[in-house]
């Protein structure tokens, strides 16, 4: 299967990089891993004119901390992500996501953090080849009227399936977007439009730049259902951050829910009432997990290829789980 | 330890070399000089009239080198058997499946080719498409074949008399209704093939296949060239498993893309086309209505199965067939009726699958199952109280000669401590037993033998020609492990020409089973002639009599004074310099009822052998999320004798992957207005390699089968079919539901869960 | 769109060869270079077949433009035998019958050799993990995961390891 002809851009620098982008916006796509963008390609969904490669640009691969937070550069490969121990004793739950994306041999060195991030919300309605959608209309998200996973829908009910951003918005983690003349820095949480064609609050002209998780003494979990142990994008996942207390009480909880939404779903309401619960209240982490799942069932619809029924089912299974690990690793 | 010298042996294989080192030439790795690349244009619509094809726009675009439609064809409908015959090459009417072919193209390069693609205006009128087989049987709408009312293609009725007098009789009778839905072949290599016509006008093809002689006769016949024009090419091939047998579209619309252009053509499927473009499993409907005595012994047997065979005929009247009689094989069922319903869809074609539908074998063992429950007897005694024994008649009237099924159950049992542990194992912890049988071949007419030559090259080594394919099983091993131990010589001496159809016999192809059994048997015959005619010659030398000879280690020696002896190679030379070939041919045909047929006659003897297998599963199933850990799986199959255990096992792993692991645990095809949603390697669930149960045991048992080479017969498969049971019956034990949806996903299973709480 | 010249370090080899822009390293490998070895079996980045390694790291082909693969050193199936002379590795898919129809294998052994080349004895569990992003239909895995658990680690229960060998 042949890529679609495009021009290549190859920058030195980020400010080069920053530069090709302001002057062809729309026209061009960044390659970082290719594994999301090349795939879309190579089925026809997008056919960019030019795409800007950050291949030369080392300057954004890095894991650093400093000033209280890790800092990683969003072109740092999956694998440099999976092998450090900083990511693995204090951001735990990307570490465990990370882990799960696709396969050691065919992600986790191509494949970026950033990559992972800004993948394009997917469908199985929509994630076909061209002579799989000739023939019948085009969906909302190929440009038509339709959708093929919610009868009536008006909108694209393309699903987030990035293991990684779901890890990250639990972490309560920040991006940083660069821009020839300026920078803005978001937090993850805020950075999603809930709009299944264009998922992301970003500019044409802005770069992924960095991602800034807080170091708050806190813990994280990661879990993925899928239904192979490696490969699949999640069919239902969970990330979870729990701060406590000396007593050991939780001060802050984040659940955050993922593959089910047309961005990760952050739980405010079902997070906040785990404050003041102990680290071994197991009934109410299972009601958190519940009231996660019902929280979260109504965004769901079925184009990610497991019943819907058993997805939203899940949804309980992976907070609880994840809010279980949480809690063990901070009894260490 | 062995018998034999080399037959018997833990082998290594001897494609594995060239394999190891990446340069084993697939279809795709082909170059020729001048080759084109060819591509089809497939129909979007899943029921539609063909009003009007316009290919002006593409063949003016530079790079373009033909363009064919229905038109360049004589617009014959072809099918595998005189009464299937469902099928145009290219499509001039109607087109009935999404991805059904409606032209084809020849460009400089794969960009050309698909702009090409996109410039041919097709012009459809849309018709109503059914995509299910019980609506399709009832549909008032336009048929999807004129000449096949109620979109039934095939109806298979077996009746053995007495099931209704018989059923009166019965203590306990149930009736069960079990699903599955298609599942897919996903061999490794997608479909390739590259043609070209020669300067004498021969047609050369080289394709993945299942027996290239079912492909050189339907293009013999349909560019009208004699036989021996038609060469389709030995070549690696990635994967069969049932499939890429019969001819199909693709086939000659490349080679007729190769005449046109007067170049060579290659057409290589993308992974979509792989799947929607060549053959899918049935998906089948299967009730079992089955009578026992007291004792749990089958009585009597009603079995009604629709299949939704899509949108043409493939070799359906076989894959309507072959479900029943796995089963009739492996258990005795004097009484019982049979009506398989193979029913048109606007769907992918569906042909034969190594799992034989999953749906229907997992339904009659879950069944038998249900019906010890009810009678407190273990499903173990169950078995063995109905199954099939050496010497019996199988219900459509074969002979079962070598037969060890209790020896294969006995042994299973024993391994996977089956006894110790079923009923007293944890909730959510189940064990459960599958049994199977698959026939070593079927009556195939004019092409139900095997022929091979040898000839021996005056340095002593020899060149071993015979029409037998390998799909990636080991039968090019087979066959010189095979001459290698009767021609008293070493594998590496042995040349081995094979599957070419310019100098190869025809063969009844890998996909009947009896590579080993037919076409390892004429090699057999060939080399033991070869033989006796270098015996004959070194009889003379050594001054004894040829029966006083042995053959081997490129040696002939005398029986009892091994000092006595000559090389071969000797022998050959002298024979060639007294005038004397020491060539020789063998045939193998078994000895079948050729009045046999699938549809008009389905009783008499089916093939000269079968085997016979078990399959012990043992899992875990996680009660919040549904997902199945498979602990241990014990497969024991009779095999008649191992010709080399290495490969042997090698196939029980991948039968227990394709039809346990994945076809009771993953796979399956979802389906949108007729459209696959999932036919790529990320969506379709393969197991993968840490999906795979820790613990697999490989139970070999020989049963030394009279007719066949060594004694053996078909070894393998039927774990692929006796595995599906055993999961599905070690999921059922865990959870104390017997399940009747297939595969067991982790939702069916919760839900099952659930409504057994409830 | 016109063609780049560009410099690719193959199996110890620099190569020039022309290439367009959206040409993958797979393509280039397979059409222009005649190492057929690696292999297109689903063209999206998910069974393995086309793994090769860049600076010893193993990767899918198929989504890597080839004019991205220049300044690295690049093996590929062809490269890891030493002539005729197979690798320990390939001797041992070979002995233990890893190879059914060959069509993932070049994949298996490029994934397998990046594991031992990190973990020159690791258990089977971290064979499965390390092969778990390449696809096999044929074999069921279980002779794969042997075959290289058990090279350069001959097994005494193994019938296939031939130790000394």
């Amino acid at each position: 299967m042949r890529l679609p002809r495009f021009k290549y851009l190859g920058p030195e620098t980020l400010d080069q990089a920053l530069d090709l982008l302001n002057t062809h916006k729309d026209d061009a796509k960044i390659l970082a891993g290719g594994t999301d963008l090349l795939v879309r390609m190579k089925k026809g969904l997008l056919k960019p004119n030019i795409l800007i490669s950050l291949k030369a640009l080392n300057e954004l691969s890095y894991i650093k901390k400093q000033d209280g937070y890790i800092k990683i550069g969003a072109r740092t490969p999956l694998a440099d992500i999976i092998a450090s121990d900083l990511i693995q004793k204090e951001a735990r739950a990307l570490f465990q996501a990370c882990e799960k994306i696709g396969a050691i041999t065919i992600q986790h060195y191509r494949g970026t953090i950033g990559g992972n991030i800004l993948q394009d919300n997917r469908c199985h309605h929509y994630n076909q080849s061209d002579f799989h959608r000739s023939g019948r209309q085009a969906c909302h998200k190929d440009g038509g009227k339709i959708c093929y996973a919610r009868e009536e829908a008006d909108r694209c009910n393309s699903t987030c399936q990035s293991d990684g951003a779901t890890a990250l918005m639990a972490l309560g983690a920040n991006i940083t977007l660069e821009s020839k003349g300026g920078q803005r820095t978001v937090d993850l949480a805020n950075f999603y439009t809930t709009d299944g064609i264009m998922p992301f609050a970003m500019e044409s002209h802005e770069l992924l730049k960095e991602i800034i998780i807080p170091l708050h003494g806190a813990q994280s979990a990661y879990q993925k259902l899928a239904y192979r142990s490696a490969i699949d994008y999640p069919i239902v996942c969970a990330g979870v951050l729990l701060k406590h207390s000396l007593k050991k009480e939780i001060e802050e909880a984040r659940i955050v829910v993922g593959a089910m939404g047309r961005s990760p779903l952050f739980l405010a309401q079902v997070s906040s009432s785990l404050k003041g619960k102990k680290l071994n209240d197991t009934i109410a982490f299972k009601k958190a997990a519940d009231a996660s799942m019902d929280s979260s069932a109504t965004f769901a619809v079925h184009n990610v290829g497991a019943t819907l029924d058993y997805r939203c089912a899940m949804v309980s299974q992976m907070v609880f789980q994840a809010l279980e690990q949480a809690a063990k690793y901070i009894k260490r | 330890m062995s018998d034999y010298t080399i037959i018997g042996n833990r082998m290594p294989r001897i494609d594995s070399r060239a394999k190891v080192m990446g340069k084993a030439k697939f279809t795709a790795d082909l170059k020729l000089p001048g080759m084109l690349v060819g591509k089809i244009k497939r129909s979007p619509y899943a029921h539609a009239r063909i009003l009007n094809i316009d290919t002006s726009k593409a063949l003016a675009l530079p790079g373009v080198k033909a363009v064919v439609t229905g038109k360049d064809t004589e617009g014959i409908k072809w099918g595998v058997f005189a009464y299937t015959r469902d099928q145009q090459f290219i499509q001039t009417e109607k087109a009935r499946y999404i991805g059904d072919e409606v032209a084809g193209v020849a460009a400089v390069d794969e960009e050309t080719a698909l702009a090409a693609l996109d410039l041919i205006n097709v012009i459809y009128e849309e018709l109503p498409p059914i995509f299910d087989p019980m609506e399709a049987m009832a549909s008032q709408t336009e048929l999807i074949h004129e000449d096949f009312p109620n979109n039934i293609n095939i109806h298979v009725n077996i009746d053995t008399g007495h099931v209704d007098e018989n059923f009166k009789k019965a203590h306990y009778i149930r009736e069960d209704t079990f699903v599955a839905p298609e599942e897919s072949y996903f061999q490794a290599e997608p479909y390739t093939i590259a043609a070209r016509f020669d300067h004498e006008d021969c047609l050369e093809v080289w394709c993945p296949n299942g027996g290239p002689h079912m492909k050189s006769k339907p293009l013999s016949n349909s560019f009208k060239i004699p036989l021996h024009k038609v060469k389709v090419r030995k070549i690696a091939i990635g994967g069969a498993f049932g499939g890429r047998s019969e001819i199909c579209p693709v086939d000659y619309i490349c080679a007729l893309l190769a005449k046109k252009t007067k170049r060579p053509v290659k057409i290589e499927f993308t992974r979509e086309e792989n799947t929607i473009a060549t053959r899918q499993g049935h998906a089948m409907i299967t009730t079992h209505k089955t009578g026992v005595d007291k004792d749990g012994k089958v009585l009597a047997r009603e079995t009604t199965c629709y299949m939704d065979g899509g949108a043409y005929s493939s070799t359906g009247p076989i894959a309507t067939s072959v479900p029943f009689l796995s089963m009739e094989q492996a258990y005795r069922m004097e009484s019982v009726r049979y009506n398989g319903y193979r029913i048109y869809t606007n769907k992918p074609i569906r042909g034969m699958i190594r799992t034989h539908g999953r749906g229907f074998a997992c339904g009659l063992d879950t069944q038998l199952d249900m019906i010890a429950d009810h009678l407190g007897i273990d499903p173990v005694e169950i078995r063995l109280r109905n199954s099939r024994q050496p010497g019996d008649y199988t219900s459509t009237k074969s002979f079962v000669d070598s037969c060890a099924m209790d020896e294969t159950i006995h042994k299973a049992v024993e391994k996977s401590g089956f006894k110790k542990k079923w009923g007293k194992l944890p909730p959510f912890h189940g064990i459960g037993i599958g049994t199977n049988s698959v026939q070593t071949g079927f009556p195939m007419g004019i092409r139900g033998g095997s022929q091979s030559f040898i000839k021996f090259n005056e340095d002593g080594e020899a060149t071993v020609m015979s029409g037998v394919v390998d799909n990636g099983q080991g039968n090019d091993n087979m066959l010189v492990q095979i001459a290698a131990e009767e021609l008293g010589l070493l594998p590496e001496d042995i040349h081995l020409v094979s599957a070419d159809t310019e100098t190869t016999s025809s063969d009844p192809g890998s996909y009947s089973q009896v590579s080993t059994f037919v076409g390892g048997h004429a090699v057999k015959i060939a080399a033991q002639n070869c033989r006796e005619k270098l015996f004959k010659v070194a009889s003379k030398i050594l001054k004894t009599a040829p029966d006083n000879l042995v053959a081997k280690n490129r040696l002939i020696f005398v029986k009892n004074d091994p000092e006595k002896s000559i090389p071969i190679k000797k022998v050959v030379r002298i024979s060639l310099l007294n005038f004397t070939s020491v060539n020789a041919e063998g045939g193998y045909w078994p000895k079948v009822d050729m009045k046999r047929e699938w549809v008009s006659n389905p009783y008499g003897q089916m093939c000269e052998a079968f085997s016979f297998g078990t399959t012990i599963v043992e899992v875990k199933v996680d009660p919040d999320k549904g997902q199945v850990e498979v602990i241990e799986v014990t497969a024991a199959q009779d095999v008649g004798y191992a010709l080399n255990p290495l490969v042997l096992e090698g196939q029980f792993e991948g039968s227990i992957a394709m039809g346990g692991q994945g076809g009771m645990l993953t796979e399956y095809h979802e389906w949108k207005d007729g459209r696959c949603i999932n036919t790529t390697m990320l969506d379709y669930k393969l197991p993968l390699a840490c999906d795979m149960p820790p613990k697999i045991n490989n139970i070999i048992v020989e049963s030394l089968d009279p007719k066949g080479p060594y004694g053996a017969k078909e070894a393998g498969m039927s774990i692929a079919m006796s595995a599906a049971q055993g999961y599905s019956a070690a999921v059922s034990n865990a959870i104390g539901v017997h399940m009747d949806s297939f595969p067991l996903t982790p939702d069916k299973i919760l839900a099952a869960i659930k409504e057994k709480k409830q | 769109m016109e063609k780049i010249l560009i410099t690719l370090n193959i199996n110890g080899q620099s190569c020039e060869v022309m290439v367009y822009p959206n040409d993958t390293l797979l393509e280039v490998l397979r059409d222009e270079l005649d190492l057929t070895g690696s292999k297109e079996s689903c063209g999206e980045g998910a069974c393995g077949s086309c793994t090769v390694h860049m600076d010893g790291k193993p990767v899918r082909s198929c989504l890597t433009l080839a004019l991205e693969a220049q300044g690295v050193t690049i093996t590929t199936v062809e490269g890891l035998a030493n002539g005729d002379d197979l690798s320990d590795l390939q001797q041992s898919f070979i002995d233990h019958g890893a190879v059914q129809c060959g069509f993932c294998t070049p994949g298996m052994l490029m994934s397998a050799d990046a594991l031992l080349k990190n973990n020159p004895r690791p258990d089977k569990k971290s064979v499965r993990k390390a092969l778990a992003g390449n696809i096999c239909r044929c074999t069921g895995y279980t002779k794969i995961v042997e075959a290289v658990a058990h090279t350069g680690n001959p097994k005494d229960h193994c019938p296939d390891c031939k130790p000394g060998k």
